[in-house]
Order: C-alpha cells, then sequence, then structure tokens
C-alpha cells in the first residue's frame, strides 16, 4: 500500500475514512438526543389525559421505551392492565411510540387519531373488543386440581408480564384442572408458557398444556424455554361444558404458567 | 530546532494524562457488584503480605504468616470461592495494598484508592502501545494509536473499576510486548516470563496467550530457520516462559504454595464449568449454549469506534501489503498483533464459552485494534498529503487533520459513553438508542445505581428502606462513602426485600424485567416516579410505595 501513495486510487480508502471520521463526530451527538425529552412525553401524555376513557389500553412502542410511559401515564395503567392475557377484550388502545415502532398490541390495527408530540407519536385505535364469558383465573376457585399447586400470580413469562395461573407439575406426572361448568362462546383463546428466568435457565425442559373439552381433546401446546407466552385458540359450541386444562413436564421445577378466556 | 520533549517521553506524557483521564472518569461511575468482593479480598491479601514482611524482619514470626492455615485463612478455604481463591491474586492485592497506604494513611477518596491501580496499569498500556509502535512504524502512528487506546469507550469505563479486565488488557498486551522484544535475540530473555506471569496472576484468560505465542514463535521460527528454526529460533524466550511464568504466579499467590496441583485444578474446573448469566444480545436473552458465533465480532463492532474500525482495516491492509519489507520482518510484529487478537476471541466463537461481560472478556484484542488504527490512519494522512505539493506546512496540516478527525471521532464516543458505558453503542449501532432498538445488553454489575442517588435522597427523612436490586453488595459501602444517607437502608433481596421497603430500585437488563412485575405486585401500581436514563434509554427505574411517607417529596 506504501506504493500506493499518491495515486488516486489510494485516495479513495483514504478519503472514506476521512468521511466516516466527521459522520461518526456528528451523528454521536445527534444520536445521544435522538431519543425525545420529557417535556415531550408530558405533552404526549396530556393528550392521552384528555381523550382517555376508564378501561382504554395504553401501549409504548418500543418495549424498552415502557418505563418511560409507565412514569407518564402509569396512573392510568392498573396491574391487571399492564398484565393482561393480550389486548383482544380492549376497544380503545393509545399507543405512544417513538422511533417509528409500533407495539404488538395494535398490529394491523389502523389507527383512527393520530399526532406527533415532540417526537412521540400519539395513535388511538378503535375496534370492537372482544366479548369475555369466562376467565379461568377468575374462576380457578371453582376448579379442581389433581396437584400443582394452582394458583394466580403475576408472573414474568418471556420477559413479559402476565398474571396467569401458576402451576408446577410433578416430573412426568401431568396436573389436571378441571372446570366443572364453564361458559363457552364461540371460541376458546388461551397462552400457555414457562415463568421465571432462572429457572428456564437452569433447566431446559419444555412444558406441554392440553386442552380437554368434555373430555375430548381439542389443543395441545408445548412451551419451550424460549418460546415466550405461546398462543392456542380453538372453536367452541356456546353452552357449558366441563374444560380440564392438563399441564405436564419431564421437570420437577417447571413452572407453567397459563390462561384462558372463552370468548363469544 | 530541537523538540520541546523527546519523542520517547510523549509516551509517557500520554500515560500519565491517561492514568488522570480515567481517575477522573471513574469519580462518576458507580460501583460494580463485582468490586466489593475484589476490594475486600484485596484488602485481606494486602494485610497477609504487610505481616508477611514484617516477619521477614522478625517482629512477628515468620511461621505464623506462612502457616498452611495462615494462608488458608486469607487466600482459600474449603469452597472454591472462598476468599474469592477462584480468581488470582495480583491485582487484588495491588487493589488492598494501594487501598491501605493511599486511603489509610493519605486520606485519599476511598473508592479511588481501591481503584488507582486498574488506572496506572491503563496509562502503562498507553505507554507500551506508544513504545511499541514508535519502534515499528512511527511516531505519527504511535501518537494516533496511543490515543485511540485512550479513547475506547468501553475500555476508559473498566479502566476505572477496581476489577480484573482492564488490568488484563494491560497484562496481556505486556507479554505480547515483552515477548516481541525478548526475540532480539538477547541471552537472559527473563522478562517475558516474568510477566507473562503476572498476567497469569491477573486472570485466567492470560492461559490463551501461549496460543499466540506460540504459533508466531513457530511462523517466525520457520522464517528464519526453515523447520530446525521452529524449535531453536529463540529457544530462551520459551523456556523463559515455561519456567518463569508458573513460577512468578506461584511467587505471588501463597495458595499455591502447598497442594499447588489441587488448587490451580480448582481454579480452572470454576471456569471450565462457569455458570452462564444472563446476557441480551440481538434481541435475545442468552444464558445456555450454543451462543451464536458472531458475538465477539458483532459487540466489537458495535463497541468500538467507528473511525478506529475503519483505520484498523486500513492499517491491516498496510501490514499485508509492507509484509516483506517492514521493519523488525524477522519478529513478525504485524502477525504477533493479529495472532493476539486471535487467541482472545477465538474462544467465543467456539458457542460455548460464556458470554455474559461481552466486550470485557475480550479486551485484549483492542490494543492491537489500535495499533492497527494508528497505523492505518497515519497511511491516510499521508496519502492524502501526498496530494498537498506545495509546502511542508500544508502536508502537516493534512496530517493532523485527519489523525484529529479519527482521533476526534473516538473522543466523541467516549464522552458521550460516559459515565454509562455499559450502555453506550458506537455510531454505527445507533448509539445508546439503536443499541436498544437492537436488542444489545443494556448494562451489567448494577453500577448505574448511583444515578438514582439524588432523588433517593430527597426523600428522607424519615428512613426509608430501599429495595435496592442489583445493587444491593455497594449499598453498605455507598453509604460509607456518604453518598447514602443511614436513612436509606438496604430492604433486603427479592420479594422479602420488596415486601419490607417504601422505595424500590430496578436496574434494567431483560432479565430483571421480573422485578418490575414483583414490586408492581407488591406495590399495586405500575408507576415509577423517576426513570434514570441513558441518552434516552432507561438503565434504573424509581418506585415508591403508594402511600408511603415519602409521598410528596419531589427531587
Amino acid at each position: 500500500m506504501a506504493e500506493l501513495r499518491g495515486s488516486r486510487l489510494a485516495a479513495l480508502p483514504a478519503t472514506v475514512l476521512v468521511v466516516v471520521a466527521l459522520w461518526e463526530i456528528i451523528a454521536t451527538r445527534q444520536q445521544a438526543a435522538a431519543v425525545p425529552a420529557d417535556d415531550a412525553w408530558a405533552s404526549a401524555a396530556a393528550v392521552v389525559r384528555v381523550g382517555h376513557r376508564p378501561g382504554d389500553l395504553i401501549v409504548f412502542a418500543p418495549d424498552w421505551a415502557d418505563p418511560i410511559g409507565r412514569l407518564h401515564l402509569g396512573d392510568l395503567i392498573p396491574v391487571e392492565m399492564a398484565a393482561r392475557m393480550d389486548a383482544a377484550r380492549y376497544g380503545r388502545i393509545w399507543e405512544l411510540s417513538i422511533r417509528g415502532a409500533h407495539a404488538k398490541d395494535v398490529t394491523g390495527l389502523v389507527p383512527t387519531e393520530e399526532r406527533d408530540v415532540g417526537g412521540v407519536a400519539v395513535r388511538r385505535y378503535d375496534r370492537a373488543p372482544a366479548v369475555v364469558l369466562a376467565d379461568v383465573r377468575e374462576v380457578l376457585s371453582t376448579a379442581r386440581s389433581t396437584g400443582g399447586g394452582p394458583r394466580v400470580e403475576l408472573a414474568e413469562v418471556g420477559f413479559e408480564p402476565h398474571r396467569c395461573v401458576v402451576v408446577v407439575p410433578p416430573a412426568s406426572k401431568p396436573v389436571r384442572i378441571t372446570f366443572p361448568r364453564l361458559a363457552l362462546g364461540s371460541e376458546l383463546v388461551g397462552y400457555v408458557g414457562i415463568a421465571d428466568v432462572f429457572t428456564r435457565r437452569d433447566d431446559r425442559e419444555p412444558g406441554t398444556l392440553s386442552v380437554e373439552i368434555a373430555g375430548a381433546v381439542v389443543a395441545t401446546v408445548t412451551a419451550g424455554i424460549d418460546a415466550g407466552w405461546v398462543r392456542y385458540q380453538v372453536p367452541t359450541t356456546p353452552g357449558v361444558a366441563e374444560v380440564t386444562f392438563v399441564i405436564s413436564s419431564a421437570s420437577p421445577r417447571r413452572q407453567m404458567c397459563f390462561a384462558a378466556e372463552t370468548r363469544r | 530546532m530541537r523538540p520541546l520533549v523527546s519523542r520517547r517521553a510523549v509516551g509517557w506524557i500520554l500515560a500519565v494524562l491517561t492514568t488522570v483521564v480515567v481517575i477522573a472518569n471513574q469519580e462518576q461511575v458507580g460501583i460494580a457488584r463485582d468490586e466489593m468482593v475484589y476490594m475486600g479480598a484485596g484488602d485481606h491479601y494486602a494485610d497477609w503480605w504487610g505481616a508477611y514482611v514484617t516477619s521477614l524482619g522478625g517482629t512477628i514470626s515468620r511461621p505464623e504468616v506462612t502457616s498452611r492455615a495462615a494462608i488458608t485463612r486469607t487466600f482459600g478455604g474449603p469452597q472454591v470461592t472462598d476468599n474469592n481463591c477462584e480468581h488470582p491474586p495480583l491485582i487484588k492485592t495491588l487493589f488492598g495494598i494501594s487501598h491501605r497506604l493511599l486511603h489509610d494513611r493519605l486520606g485519599v477518596n476511598e473508592l479511588t484508592a481501591y481503584r488507582l491501580p486498574s488506572a496506572l496499569l491503563h496509562g502503562l498500556l498507553v505507554l507500551l502501545v506508544f513504545s511499541m509502535v514508535l519502534e515499528l512504524w512511527g511516531f505519527g502512528e504511535a501518537v494516533v494509536s496511543a490515543l485511540l487506546v485512550v479513547f475506547l469507550p468501553r475500555a476508559l469505563f473498566h479502566a476505572g473499576l477496581a476489577c480484573f479486565d482492564a488490568p488484563m488488557m494491560t497484562l496481556w498486551f505486556a507479554t505480547i510486548y515483552t515477548y516481541w522484544r525478548c526475540l532480539d535475540g538477547r541471552k537472559w530473555p527473563w522478562q517475558v516470563g516474568v510477566v507473562f506471569g503476572l498476567a497469569l496472576a491477573t486472570k485466567h484468560n492470560a492461559l490463551l496467550l501461549p496460543f499466540a505465542l506460540g504459533v508466531h514463535y513457530l511462523i517466525a521460527g520457520f522464517r528464519e530457520g526453515g523447520l530446525k528454526g521452529m524449535v531453536v529460533f529463540r529457544w530462551r524466550v520459551i523456556v523463559s516462559l515455561a519456567v518463569l511464568g508458573p513460577l512468578t504466579l506461584i511467587a505471588v499467590w501463597p495458595w499455591l504454595w502447598f497442594d499447588a496441583y489441587s488448587h490451580v485444578k480448582d481454579w480452572l474446573a470454576f471456569h471450565m464449568t462457569h455458570v452462564h448469566y444472563n446476557f441480551e444480545y440481538l434481541g435475545t436473552n442468552w444464558n445456555a449454549p450454543r451462543f451464536p458465533w458472531h458475538v465477539a465480532l458483532v459487540t466489537t463492532l458495535f463497541t468500538v469506534p467507528v473511525a478506529t474500525l475503519g483505520a484498523a482495516v486500513l492499517g491491516a491492509g498496510v501490514w499485508i501489503a509492507n509484509r516483506r519489507h517492514g521493519r523488525g520482518r524477522t519478529r513478525a510484529p504485524g502477525l504477533l498483533l493479529v495472532l493476539s487478537v486471535v487467541a482472545s476471541m477465538g474462544p467465543f466463537f467456539l458457542g460455548t464459552t460464556p458470554i455474559f461481560g461481552a466486550e470485557k472478556h475480550w479486551m485484549p484484542a483492542l490494543p492491537s485494534i489500535c495499533i492497527a488504527a494508528g497505523v492505518g490512519t497515519m497511511w491516510a494522512a499521508r496519502t492524502l498529503a501526498s496530494f498537498v505539493h506545495q509546502q511542508a506546512v500544508a502536508r502537516r496540516l493534512v496530517l493532523g487533520l485527519v489523525g484529529g478527525l479519527v482521533v476526534g471521532a473516538a473522543a466523541v464516543e467516549t464522552v458521550t459513553a460516559q459515565p454509562y458505558a455499559l450502555s453506550w453503542y458506537n455510531a454505527l449501532a445507533g448509539g445508546a438508542p439503536g443499541g436498544a432498538d437492537l436488542g444489545m445488553n443494556r448494562q451489567f454489575w448494577g453500577v448505574a445505581a448511583a444515578g438514582t442517588f439524588p432523588v433517593l435522597r430527597a426523600k428522607v427523612p424519615p428512613s426509608l428502606p430501599v429495595y435496592s436490586h442489583d445493587a444491593s453488595p455497594a449499598w453498605g459501602f455507598y453509604g460509607k462513602l456518604g453518598e447514602l444517607p443511614r436513612s436509606l437502608p438496604d430492604a433486603g433481596g427479592e420479594q422479602a426485600g420488596i415486601s419490607r421497603s417504601e422505595l424500590a430500585i430496578v436496574i434494567h437488563e431483560r432479565h430483571f424485567n421480573r422485578h418490575d412485575y414483583m414490586i408492581w405486585n407488591t406495590y399495586g401500581m405500575v408507576q415509577p416516579i423517576f426513570v434514570l436514563r441513558a441518552h434516552g434509554v432507561p438503565i434504573v427505574s424509581v418506585y415508591q410505595r403508594p402511600r408511603s411517607p415519602a409521598a410528596g417529596k419531589q427531587p
């Protein structure tokens, strides 16, 4: 390369280096100030407060901005809402977003209102909410269990908060949780996952959830270590039926976490 | 005209300035949880050495100090982590000695006293880089290389901690440097063995050095004398490494003065079977193998200033182009520096080596990158200057401008990164926000907690127990330093601590989300009262229990 010095060809990489250095100096300072500050978030929060109705869901994007969003609007987000099973039961969703991100809860929805407030995009989505006939977390006390100590908890599943029924089934001995008279609509929607990052790290066995309606298996879902909050959905016949959730794992420490709603 | 200072003196000046910069920077940096362990162990070790030196004078009985029981009480124990015997003692001993001398006797700030040896060693690294480059490639290259070492944002951060990683980078490069010097054919190349032993006594990744040195020796030997040369090229250097290295390690680690085989075995077994901590990389939380093969490459790409990386690519090109003509070809310095990178990063391509800590574990690769960058920068500068035919002054101006831009870019990144450098990523990644978008690791060790202290202090009186999360190991020491009042005691760990607390902090790492949720559940709300951010990216949240006595007090 020493021989190249003085040639126009050599000037190219040398010039590129100079341009890169100049760009880095400018870009570094710009990037450091690229995230809207508290005044912008406060203004965006004020927009939400004006139009907010009780029961509206508020979400933030990207995920890492969630603490900032909760700092400004956390008083409008009950723990139950933050730890929701999913967003289907919410008819109005407010999304506060930066850097062009979108929350997964609004995937496929079109905003009815959108404003940019100092770099924070405020969007409102309206849609027909799912009508929930029964939520297994709310009627757990009516269920029979063959073990596993089922209890409703706010658990970390896939690094997200979910209020769910936590069961720790003995190794290779499935736990059956039976709701003798569960109101059914046209579908049953549920989720399952493995709670607790540390037991997920130390024990790599997956867990399985099967759903039986009136004795017939209608769904079987396997939740792997990194699968997160796994959705399943089965069509149902409106009425009342015995519904059983069967939870199993080869691991004796598996904290299985599930939730399910029957919907009209 | 005679220059005001000699070229070699410039290296010393840069070394001193580097040490000053590191000391000044660390004052803004909170305490890493691991520092608590190393500082405590260092005090024990320093006291033991103090007693040992005293025993040499006969004031106290030497067997009392050097007995198996006394050494075990200080350096080991029945468990594999007793007295932190899973890590060799050299740098911890220096932390302890510095603490005893500078704080206990001279009143220097306690934390700074512990951290000073790391800062001094970082200055030494800059001096060694400068010296090697000055000898091989010239003054301009030496200055730029040295400055690019100073302006490595993550390395500067680590150099201000009482931990192993920055000192290891220095001792690793010192071994590379002394090995290269000792290849000059001297009769007694004892220096390389001793320095290698000191590296071994600093951190276990020094065990990777023989891979770099061995391959280099074989190639350099073959070039010099064919197959025979691979053995006899500079055989005394190999003897020095093989004999003086282990002897030096044993000399500074009394734990190896008895049952050496068993203790070395335990030391290495600990690291061969190390637990995998949680670490976020490209949007996935990794805590079990197999890890992606490209962790070291991508992380380096995002944590070394972009201009430095670009210049290093040019520098590598210069090395390749000049491989048959460069100064000191027999000793193949370019090859040696490349092998240093390969040995340092190599294990992280296996997919099984723990990746927590990321770049700090392969920081020994960085001096080579900076040296290549220094060579590349000056090549680019001279190339562009060659188009300025008129005056020497104009050519010098171009040289200074190009060098200044590359160093300036690194300096801007470095200044921007502090004091939360673990959350910082370079301009290519998009800075801290870009790193968060990419799902790169946010931080570790709980260092950022210190940034919330003004908010917490504003909440007292009355006494308010704080769930201190990952800052818990350092909480008491913060109090001792006067950064936290006694009225903000640590409430304890996990759910019991949260239940007892009136205030709670969560240091944001992906696997720590669970602590947010535990607090929500306990406090019955999800709204923090403060979110500490690094360039807009949340790094610590502070919660206050509703109806707490602190309610209504604004920070």
